[in-house]
């Protein structure tokens, strides 16, 4: 579509699974006799599972009246402000830098402040089904190119939008889901610059350059790796992440990537050790869904195909030196 | 991340964890004071608390750069630096402060560069430098480029790293926890202790007393208070109005930067580079308007110039509707690129395309684009000495305030005057939140020392004071209150709440509209008694009288709105009272019932209490005495 056809106002049913949760009085786990044993399963009930959060789950719509080119970020402010603040949902710089409002909006991963009305509405009949089911694979798509021709529709045809929280993390409340496992996944691939410390010196010692010196060449084979916002989209993408220790998850193989593109890091061995445990490369299926939304643009799955062959080539040379 | 446990009593705690609290942090672990503490093998405890996970923090927006004379791609002397700070400033910046901050950049911008930020490189491999307006070589000569940066992305690049390097370092952070109370004790003989903060953990709803001896805010600016504003939705000026309501002062709040350039309503930033490929702004009788206000420089003018000359044209009824909402309010003008033609648009403006594009539903190549000035950046702030130590004004004094320190742009060392230089504020924010940090360290330092000469321990609790305590209880009461206005339950029925009454939400955007009527850019007196009149009445009851409309405490974010919206109403007072009561113009402040500078009334720091008591407090002048300000 371009983009003067989508100059137009629209009436659009938000649809949103929404989530409160049991407040943690009410929480505590019922049933079973104070006297009985542990089970070794540990503790009975739905409650064990972990990172389940109880509470009441439901489905609400709000019908709002948007411009075709407003976010579905704008359409959730005005449903806070107009109908219900109740609702929650994170944001904040409200323009794709913040990485905070990664939610599913139609079961699609992606953020809400740069996803476009125009891209996102469906027709609200059980028989729409384009775009949904299956999550296409290899090259990322324009979100353009599955948005609806608005013009071919029925006049009257109600527009509906599906909302959810990220899926692959716990939700917290709403649309708020808990990406701490991704963070912390992260923060354990030692996520920080590792430089020698050397500087450049003359040719009788003394310091020639204070920063450590990077050619543009050397800046660009990490640079747009270095752009990842950590929001959560290629993980909640990912059908083999599921928040848990199975796979260390693409956001966080992205960071270990990063700085073992940068000229400046010193500890690429231990880079690639990190990497060599049943969590890490080897979890990785190459299913590439998480190339689809970036919002930063990085082919995720294309980098991460790329540092698993280092890891093989890391783990192959030392199997033929221990040999 | 949460702590699972909160400690008797903290050595310090920094809220916010943006560039200068992440920088703070640092400041303090990796200062000698610090190192010498950790060898006598006690742990000091330090507590990083912010409203948001830290990655998420409003650095990241920053595009342009950050300014050192590092000399990489021409010669450059800190000295220019100095004075083009000064200038630009308009001659209110403590110019003592500006030389600590161009004389250390160059350093500041090393350490960056060591923590990871991937700086654009120059072809021998030094760190990248470009133009940016008002920094010039030789005092005003011509244009140097001095400015650092990482393509257009300089926020994004120093904050991940800065966040990395406190991985690294083993911070330990309360994410998510909102700061409602800043707990400061009056002594009998006037001297005033902070004692450390309130804190709402919005993932349980649970309020917390943190004790703390240190306590250092970087909770960043206010433009919120703005409807069109560049600044993310979270930046409702806490830290400003904590300090207000602990009974401190804040210096020269009237002094809010607009650019000029956001797009429509959405405030977005639509970079300047847009003018200085070729864009002109027309008004609505298609007429190229700068040329009338500032000839010789056009389009290209300052920042403060041109917003002022837009929002001339738009209340002489030249002004334009949104496309998006033409039946909306006359008050864009237009910036044409179309004359620009692909090669240009394409391949020299992609992000500005890009945005229009996205923001608009616009082509840039084809269409003309809404546009309006932008609240962008606040330059003053909660008074703070070199050290970070934030000060009250008394009697034609400074009288600092024991363990209490602020760094960034929530805090005033005054060196952007009343008017920021571009780059200048990753600088101000990286260098003296690592300097208060620092100066947190030997404090820490010192008490340890004390402590052990004395034969105690220096992590036992001095717990003289209930006054953090009292300050926790009586705000839980107030959550509990706004939770039990709650008018339904919500969850059980799956029904909206009743949306009758009013909310934080209606209110914050109501006060935005006033402002920027009354305040944003220009002003004069019979307007901001008209502002403040809104505020103080009916904004102020409104929020007074708001409640949650969903009872469960677990990430109820209307209650934190709540809080902001208060949080914004008494700084809004604040800023309406300091512009009225500064009867000159002076860079970003433009009073229309007194359009000239007046040194001899003021050239001083406005100094401003919750009660709307101001006093003056003058300006150091060391190497430049103020000149007039013409680009």
């Amino acid at each position: 579509m371009t983009t003067a056809d989508a100059n137009r106002m629209l009436d659009v049913t938000l649809r949103i699974a929404r989530f409160t949760p049991k407040p943690e009085k009410a929480s505590r786990r019922r049933g079973g006799s104070p006297f009985a044993k542990k089970s070794p399963f540990g503790d009975s009930g739905a409650s064990s599972r972990p990172g389940r959060v109880r509470g009441k789950r439901w489905t609400q719509e709000y019908r709002v009246s948007v411009h075709a080119n407003d976010s579905v970020l704008d359409c959730l402010l005005m449903i806070k402000r107009e109908q219900d603040p109740s609702l929650a949902f994170r944001y904040s710089c409200g323009h794709g830098m913040c990485g905070s409002d990664a939610v599913a909006i139609n079961g699609t991963p992606t953020l809400l402040c740069t996803a476009k009305v125009r891209d996102w509405v469906k027709p609200d009949s059980p028989d729409f089904t384009a775009n949904e089911g299956f999550r296409p694979t290899g090259q990322p798509v324009d979100d353009d190119a599955q948005a609806l021709d608005l013009d071919a529709l029925e006049p009257g045809t109600g527009l509906v939008i599906d909302l959810a929280a990220l899926p692959g993390f716990p939700t917290q409340r709403d649309l708020i889901a808990d990406v701490d496992p991704m963070l912390d996944q992260i923060r354990r691939l030692r996520p920080y610059l590792e430089a020698s410390g050397e500087l450049k010196t003359t040719d009788d010692g003394k310091i020639d350059a204070f920063e450590y010196l990077q050619s543009p060449e050397q800046l660009a084979r990490y640079e747009l790796l270095s752009n990842c916002i950590a929001c959560g989209v290629c993980e909640g993408s990912c059908p083999v992440y599921a928040g848990g220790e199975a796979f260390v998850g693409p956001a966080a193989m992205i960071t270990v990537s990063r700085f073992l593109n940068d000229s400046r890091d010193s500890i690429a061995d231990d880079r690639l050790d990190s990497l060599m445990g049943s969590d890490g490369a080897s979890a990785c299926q190459s299913v590439r869904a998480c190339s689809m939304h970036c919002p930063k643009g990085i082919d995720v799955g294309e980098e991460l195909w790329q540092t698993i062959q280092k890891v093989d080539a890391a783990r192959k040379a030392r199997q033929t030196a221990d040999a | 991340m949460s702590p699972k446990q909160l400690e008797e009593q903290y050595d310090a705690v920094i809220v916010g964890a943006g560039a200068a609290g992440l920088s703070a942090a640092l400041g303090l672990l990796r200062s000698p004071a610090y190192e010498e503490i950790a060898q006598q093998g006690v742990q000091p405890r330090i507590l990083v608390i912010s409203k948001l996970q830290p990655l998420r923090s409003h650095t990241g927006s920053a595009e342009g750069g950050i300014a050192a004379s590092l000399g990489n791609v021409e010669h450059d002397d800190w000295h220019w630096h100095l004075f083009d700070t000064i200038k630009g400033s308009d001659w209110l910046a403590d110019q003592d402060m500006v030389e600590i901050l161009a004389s250390q950049a160059p350093a500041t911008v090393i350490g960056l560069e060591h923590d990871g930020v991937a700086f654009s490189r120059t072809q021998d491999g030094h760190i990248a430098q470009r133009l940016f307006g008002g920094h010039t070589a030789e005092f005003g000569k011509q244009p140097v480029h001095r400015t650092a940066y990482a393509a257009d992305r300089i926020g994004h690049q120093i904050l991940h790293s800065l966040w990395q390097q406190c991985v690294k370092a083993g911070v330990q952070f309360a994410e998510e926890w909102y700061v409602t109370d800043l707990v400061v004790e009056t002594g009998d003989d006037g001297e005033q202790r902070s004692r450390g903060v309130v804190v709402l953990d919005t993932h349980s709803g649970k309020v917390h007393a943190v004790r703390s001896r240190n306590v250092l805010l970087a909770t960043g600016g206010a433009g919120r208070l703005f409807h069109t504003t560049s600044n993310s939705w979270d930046l409702t000026g806490d830290g400003m109005s904590l300090a207000l309501e602990a009974g401190l002062q804040l210096e020269d709040v009237e002094f809010v930067q607009f650019h000029p350039t956001g797009l429509a309503h959405t405030g977005i930033l639509l970079s300047e580079a847009a003018r200085g490929e070729g864009g002109r702004l027309l008004n609505a009788d298609g007429e190229h308007f700068m040329d009338r206000y500032a000839p010789g420089h056009g389009d290209l003018a300052a920042r403060d110039v041109v917003s002022r000359s837009i929002m001339a044209e738009v209340d002489a009824g030249r002004g334009v509707a949104d496309p998006k909402d033409p039946d909306g309010p006359k008050d864009c003008v237009w910036l044409d690129l179309r004359a620009l033609g692909h090669d240009v648009l394409e391949g020299r403006l992609p992000e500005v395309c890009e945005t229009v594009r996205d923001y608009a539903g616009l082509d840039p190549a084809t269409d003309l684009i809404p546009i309006r000035p932008t609240a962008h950046y606040t330059m003053g702030g909660i008074p703070i000495m070199a050290d970070g130590n934030v000060y009250e004004w008394v009697d034609g004094a400074r009288r600092t305030v024991d363990g209490l320190f602020a760094a960034g742009e929530c805090s005033c060392v005054s060196v952007h005057g009343a008017n920021r230089l571009g780059a200048n504020s990753l600088l101000d924010a990286c260098l003296f939140g690592t300097r208060a940090g620092q100066a947190v360290a030997s404090r820490i330092a010192a008490a340890y020392a004390e402590a052990l000469g004395e034969g105690l321990d220096p992590t036992e609790c001095d717990d003289d004071s209930p006054a953090v305590d009292e300050a926790a209880a009586a705000r839980s009461e107030d959550i509990a209150s706004l939770l039990a206005g709650a008018a339904v339950s919500d969850g059980d029925d799956g029904q909206a709440a009743d949306m009758d009454d009013d909310n934080p939400y209606r209110v914050m955007a109501d006060l935005g509209a006033v402002m920027e009527r009354y305040a944003a850019v220009r002003c004069d007196h019979d307007g901001l008694t008209e502002a403040l009149r809104e505020v103080s009445g009916t904004l102020s009851d409104r929020a007074g009288a708001l409640h949650a409309h969903s009872d469960t405490a677990a990430y109820n974010q209307e209650v934190t709105a709540i809080l902001e919206a208060r949080h914004l109403v008494r700084l809004a007072k604040a800023v309406l009272t300091a512009s009225d009561g500064r009867e000159e113009s002076r860079g970003s402040l433009y009073r229309r019932d007194f359009p000239q500078r007046d040194d001899e009334r003021f050239l001083a720091h406005s100094m401003i209490d919750a009660d709307s008591m101001l006093s003056w407090q003058p300006v150091v002048i060391t190497a430049f005495p103020p000149k007039a300000r013409a680009y």
